[in-house]
């Protein structure tokens, strides 16, 4: 019965993969490979390109040290597990691979890129190479990488322990790796497709925010269940265990421990369960993917056609207090195009997203629960930095959603410093916006943090954000990257951008470490606020400097900012 | 005497070894209709980019309405409304939106933006769909709102870079409409277009560009002038393939004139058998 299911899944796979190698299909891969291979030498053409291809490189070996770091532990995790004959446990690896190849994308959308098979439509491309094509170009991302090669290292941790284990084990976690590209790519093909329309975004949006309020739940149901039973580590595993053991990686894991134990029947039907998930999300990629080749449009321009004509009258731009008019009306443009994409405000929401994640533990489990849950008055921190951290992307790419509009904004009679004060004003206004609700989010789920330590966060903003909008405006004049607001992951950010802001982010907390640090000298966290408010005046300061000189930047660099982002 | 409207001395553009606009020197009355011809690639848009401020130029100067662009660009940008060759629309906006913001880019408060809004939206046949957002436009209506937006201040002089490029026959009919009021209020008109029929129809005065330089400029008049007075002078242009010259009483077509000053295209030799 296991034979036959087996041949099944490779008589399938073979009958999908054949027509994909084709002498056609062939020859389109190749020369879908050759042109981005020549896309990527006509790049190192420019200096941009060059410093980008520089950038890149630094950038991929600090992931190739965390994946080799990851692996060896990971992997002396696993010889430990399989060594010691509690093979059940490599649950737990397989989880942080699972949770780290998922999250990581959606967490930090700069590293990602997804190509924009649309434009291959035009081809005469069949689907199964249309589905291979996107399946492959969007699986070239840092958390498959890594994930691969975390797993591989688990492989090999079971391989030294038990080597009779090794060619099963290899098997498994091959296809939990296949499982988690599958996974990855569906998840970010149906985001996609909810974020790019307005009710399907508001029925996630309500979503979120169910899953938000549910989680008041947990303390009081926890706390119940946590007097009749041992809290601690055992107790959460013994909990959690059942449940987990039918998802991926337990799945993935049992199947591993079974054979380890010779019930290989038993092993089979796990792996059988394993490969039943992989079919599932293949098949829900696949309906995705078909809409898409079908010439799927998602533009809500025929809802809104629909919509009965509305008497035309005057509709007045905003009149923001105190605002000069072409900053206000940069002000007005920049919150309208973010209020108009999707994806943008699923990343802004993201700190709100971590907060809950972190959030999910008992709360009376003692040392297992949740740290936030141990040190609550680091939420509002710890939100706050990642509400900043996630605005960067808007922040240093300050015309990259403009594209070819940048042209307007040379031709008109407004000094530039105007439309980046603009750009710097919508963005500042989000933040506050984004600090309320990680502040209310951190009152409802944790405690409200006390004013010490808000007075002290909130004045680190200060010190934080004109830091990063100054380097941001530098950015975004000589590192500039045309992105679409309306598409999700399909954009890396410039690499020069992301090694800039690393950087860059590092001085903030090594700064903001000292501050906190002298504080704790003088046993007074009160003393931390003063502190980041001197921070801040020198911050503002050269803010304001780079902002009085914004103007003769963008003259001396127009011409490469209106061909980088006016390009199609 | 009024100064011109337009005038460029020595305006050269290099991009590299490439000289892409060298030493071309423009004269555009005030009040004119005037049209910037050229084949692909002779330097009609980095000239209208230069003469705009969205490019720099490596020598010469600029001076618009008798204002040097180089030394006070703002004030310059004021007087003047351009449609660059990529439209410069913001897609994420609806079209009220954006000219609400170019308007009050330009200075317009509040009042005066949305009124004008309103009624260019209506001139242009564009307010049907208030809420339809820039980059669901079709070609031609994302044409007429750069137009719109080009025009919403009032500027004195017009740019246009292919103004005409894919727009149907009723968009275009709009957008015409438009120019000739603004030419009918004393606007100045510089626009670069392929449509020879359409340039010939609107306007008055015509500068050819050919490879970077200035080949021909002045009213239609005095290119036919020039271009017949050639032909006279070498008849054997007729047979290199630039078309039979027009029978006595008969005038030179603007593409004619355009085909003589920079040469007419060669057939090519070798044959594409293969498209059957």
């Amino acid at each position: 019965m296991a034979r036959l299911s087996v041949a099944w899944l490779n008589m399938a796979w073979l009958s999908f993969m054949t027509p994909v190698f084709s002498p056609d299909a062939r020859g389109q891969f190749a020369a879908i490979a050759r042109v981005r291979w020549q896309l990527f030498v006509n790049s190192l053409h420019t200096l941009h390109g060059r410093w980008e291809m520089v950038s890149r490189i630094f950038i991929g070996l600090v992931f190739a040290l965390g994946g080799l770091g990851g692996a060896l532990g990971l992997g002396a995790a696993a010889w430990t597990f399989v060594s010691d004959g509690s093979v059940a446990w490599l649950a737990l690896p397989l989880w942080v691979v699972f949770l780290f190849w998922q999250l990581f994308p959606l967490t930090a959308t700069a590293f990602t890129e997804k190509l924009d098979s649309s434009n291959l439509l035009r081809f005469p491309l069949s689907y199964r190479s249309y589905f291979l094509i996107c399946l492959a170009y969007g699986s070239f991302d840092h958390a498959t990488a890594l994930g691969s090669l975390w797993l591989l290292g688990i492989t090999l941790g079971i391989g030294l322990a038990d080597p009779a284990l090794f060619l099963w084990a290899a098997l498994v976690l091959l296809t939990f790796a296949i499982f988690n590209i599958l996974l990855a790519r569906m998840i970010f093909a149906w985001l996609e497709r909810w974020l790019a329309q307005r009710r399907t975004r508001e029925i996630l949006g309500i979503l979120f925010f169910l899953a938000l309020i549910s989680l008041q739940l947990i303390g009081p149901l926890t706390s119940r269940f946590g007097e009749r039973t041992r809290p601690g580590v055992m107790h959460v595993a013994r909990e959690f265990s059942p449940a987990q053991r039918l998802l991926p990686p337990g799945l993935a894991a049992e199947a591993i421990a079974h054979t380890f134990h010779g019930q290989f029947s038993t092993a089979l039907s796990f792996f059988v369960l394993l490969c039943v998930y992989g079919m599932v999300i293949l098949w829900l990629l696949n309906l995705r993917l078909r809409a898409q080749y079908l010439g799927e449009n998602l533009s809500e321009a025929a809802a809104r056609a629909a919509s009965p004509k509305t008497s035309q009258e005057l509709r007045l731009g905003w009149n923001v207090l105190g605002l000069p008019g072409s900053v206000a009306a940069v002000f007005e443009k920049e919150l309208r195009y973010l209020s108009r994409s999707g994806p943008m405000l699923f990343t802004l929401i993201m700190p709100l997203f971590v907060l809950l994640v972190l959030r999910l533990g008992p709360a009376n489990s003692g040392r297992s629960g949740s740290f936030l849950l141990r040190a609550p008055n680091l939420a509002f921190p710890i939100g706050a930095a990642y509400a900043l951290l996630l605005l960067t992307n808007l922040v240093y790419n300050n015309f990259g959603a403009d594209g070819p509009g940048l042209q307007l904004f040379f031709a008109l009679p407004v000094p530039f410093k105007n439309i980046v004060l603009g750009k710097n004003l919508a963005h500042m206004a989000v933040l506050t916006l984004e600090l309320v609700l990680v502040w209310l989010a951190v009152c409802l789920m944790y405690r409200p943090p006390s004013i010490d330590v808000t007075l002290a966060t909130l004045a680190a903003i200060l010190f934080a954000a004109p830091a990063n909008f100054a380097a941001g405006n530098l950015l975004s004049i000589y590192s500039p990257k045309k992105i679409d607001y309306g598409t999700f992951g399909r954009q890396r950010a410039s690499q020069t951008t992301v090694l800039a802001s690393l950087g860059i982010q590092i001085g903030i907390v090594g700064l903001s470490a000292l501050a906190l640090f002298i504080s704790r000298l003088y046993g007074s966290f009160w003393l931390a606020a003063p502190i980041f408010l001197g921070l801040a005046a020198l911050a503002f300061a050269g803010y304001a400097l780079v902002l009085s000189r914004v103007d003769r930047m963008t003259l001396d660099r127009r011409e490469t900012l209106i061909s980088e982002l006016g390009r199609a | 005497m009024d100064a011109p409207a337009i005038s460029t001395e020595g305006l050269t553009r290099r991009f590299g070894e490439l000289v892409a606009v060298e030493d071309v020197n423009l004269r555009v009355a005030a009040g004119q209709f005037f049209g910037f011809l050229g084949p692909n690639g002779a330097g009609k848009s980095t000239t209208i980019k230069m003469l705009t401020g969205l490019l720099a130029p490596t020598a010469g100067r600029i001076q618009i309405l008798g204002l040097d662009f180089i030394a006070k660009p703002i004030a310059v940008k004021r007087q003047i409304g351009v449609v660059p060759e990529g439209m410069a629309l913001f897609g994420r906006l609806t079209g009220s939106e954006y000219l609400n913001f170019v308007g009050r880019m330009y200075g317009l408060d509040r009042q005066t933006a949305a009124k004008r809004t309103a009624e260019l939206l209506d001139f242009m046949q564009l307010a049907d769909e208030p809420k339809k957002l820039v980059a669901d436009y079709s070609h031609g209506m994302q044409k007429k709102l750069a137009l719109a937006a080009a025009v919403i201040h009032g500027p004195k002089i017009l740019f246009l870079d292919e103004p005409f490029e894919g727009v149907d026959a009723v968009a275009s009919g709009t957008l015409k409409a438009m120019l000739q009021r603004m030419i009918a209020r004393g606007a100045t008109i510089f626009l670069t277009s392929h449509v020879l029929e359409i340039v010939e129809r609107l306007c008055s005065h015509v500068a050819i560009i050919h490879r970077g330089r200035l080949v021909a400029q002045g009213s239609l008049e005095e290119l036919r002038a020039g271009v017949e007075a050639q032909a006279a002078a070498v008849q054997p242009v007729a047979a290199m393939g630039n078309g039979p010259l027009p029978s006595p009483g008969e005038k030179l077509t603007l593409e004619q004139i355009f085909l003589r000053t920079v040469g007419g295209a060669r057939v090519a030799d070798q044959e594409l058998s293969w498209l059957g």
